[in-house]
């Protein structure tokens, strides 16, 4: 059951790292592409749309990972203090 | 060789029309109205078989479900608030994880494979967020584009980055699911017809693959319905509890 777990949430995070960067610098891009076409700062918008968006992206994946570095200390936590409880019950 | 992608193309079937929109029905809402009755006959079956006490088989899958998914919304939007969305929810999941598996039979329709179709999930699940946000917090909602205990000298860089940040996220929502249905419903095909078209000597081989591949997708239409599922879960949560 556990295995499956795993293999799960492991397939959840892969899946989730990858398209949330991507998408947030190519949104990035695209809106500072937009601002080039409109007010016609060529290239300037485009220049810090993507380093903008390339900074959410980050900030996403950054965000997405904690959330699941604590979720995952919880569960080692909720384990360990499990499993000391079994070897007290069975001294 | 034919066109890989051709098989996502739609074709109507009826061709109707309302007050001048294209209103035809074509392979994938025929797909999706699957998808809808086969959710709701399994349901309706055990409703109608008499909820027991002691579930049969049908009855335990279900439930498992149910409770599959009631976890995961009082995980990520709390206990009190969860009744609120957990029929959406719910709804989502089942539907989405039908659609991905009727994909699965061999000439039926994947109708997640049609950014159409994610997109307006995705769209309306960000339009519901921010009408949540508004009305449970008001004007104070815009301080989601401002996060904690970020320096007063750092705002202005935060507030773009902030807001980007939030428009990526229906985008790859949509994105993802699309993207994932269509990649391994192409490799499929590719796989197959390089079977089809090879002779029986070295055919065996990529028709082996398109079996594993097949039931990686298998996992993968579980997976994709999850994590689409779960991320709503998200989103909605954090509108509730800002920061």
């Amino acid at each position: 059951m556990s295995e499956s777990n795993n293999f799960r949430q492991g397939m959840g995070i892969a899946f989730r790292m990858g398209t949330e960067m991507t998408v947030a610098t190519l949104l990035g891009g695209g809106m500072g592409y937009g601002v080039d076409y409109f007010f016609g700062t060529k290239p300037w918008g485009i220049v810090a749309g993507v380093v903008f968006g390339g900074a959410a992206g980050m900030l996403n994946v950054y965000r997405a990972a904690q959330a699941m570095t604590e979720e995952n200390e919880k569960a080692d936590k909720d384990q360990n203090n499990s499993s000391s409880k079994d070897q007290d019950g069975k001294s | 060789m034919e066109n890989p992608l051709h098989h996502f193309e739609l074709h109507p079937l009826v061709h109707l029309s309302l007050m001048g929109f294209d209103i035809s029905i074509n392979e994938g809402v025929v797909a999706m109205w699957v998808a809808l009755a086969v959710v709701f006959g399994l349901f309706m079956l055990v409703v109608k078989n008499g909820v027991r006490l002691i579930p049969g088989k049908l009855q335990s899958v279900l439930e498992m479900a149910l409770e599959f998914v009631r976890d995961m919304v009082e995980e990520f939007i709390g206990k009190e608030e969860a009744p609120k969305y957990f029929p959406f929810i719910m709804t989502l999941f089942l539907f989405i994880l039908a659609c991905n598996l009727i994909g699965m039979i061999p000439g039926s329709y994947t109708i997640t494979s049609q950014l159409v179709v994610t997109g307006t999930f995705a769209g309306f699940i960000f339009v519901m967020t921010l009408f949540i946000g508004f009305s449970k917090h008001g004007l104070k909602f815009l301080s989601i584009l401002v996060p904690p205990g970020v320096p007063k000298v750092m705002i202005p860089v935060m507030i773009p980055i902030e807001f980007i940040s939030m428009l990526a996220r229906p985008i790859s929502l949509a994105v993802r699911l699309f993207a994932n249905m269509t990649a391994g419903h192409t490799i499929l095909f590719v796989l197959f017809s390089l079977s089809m078209s090879a002779s029986l000597m070295v055919g065996w081989m990529p028709f082996g693959f398109t079996v594993i591949i097949n039931g990686l997708e298998l996992a993968i239409a579980f997976i994709q319905a999850y994590i689409f599922t779960i991320l709503t879960c998200v989103y909605i949560g954090d509108v509730i509890h800002l920061h």
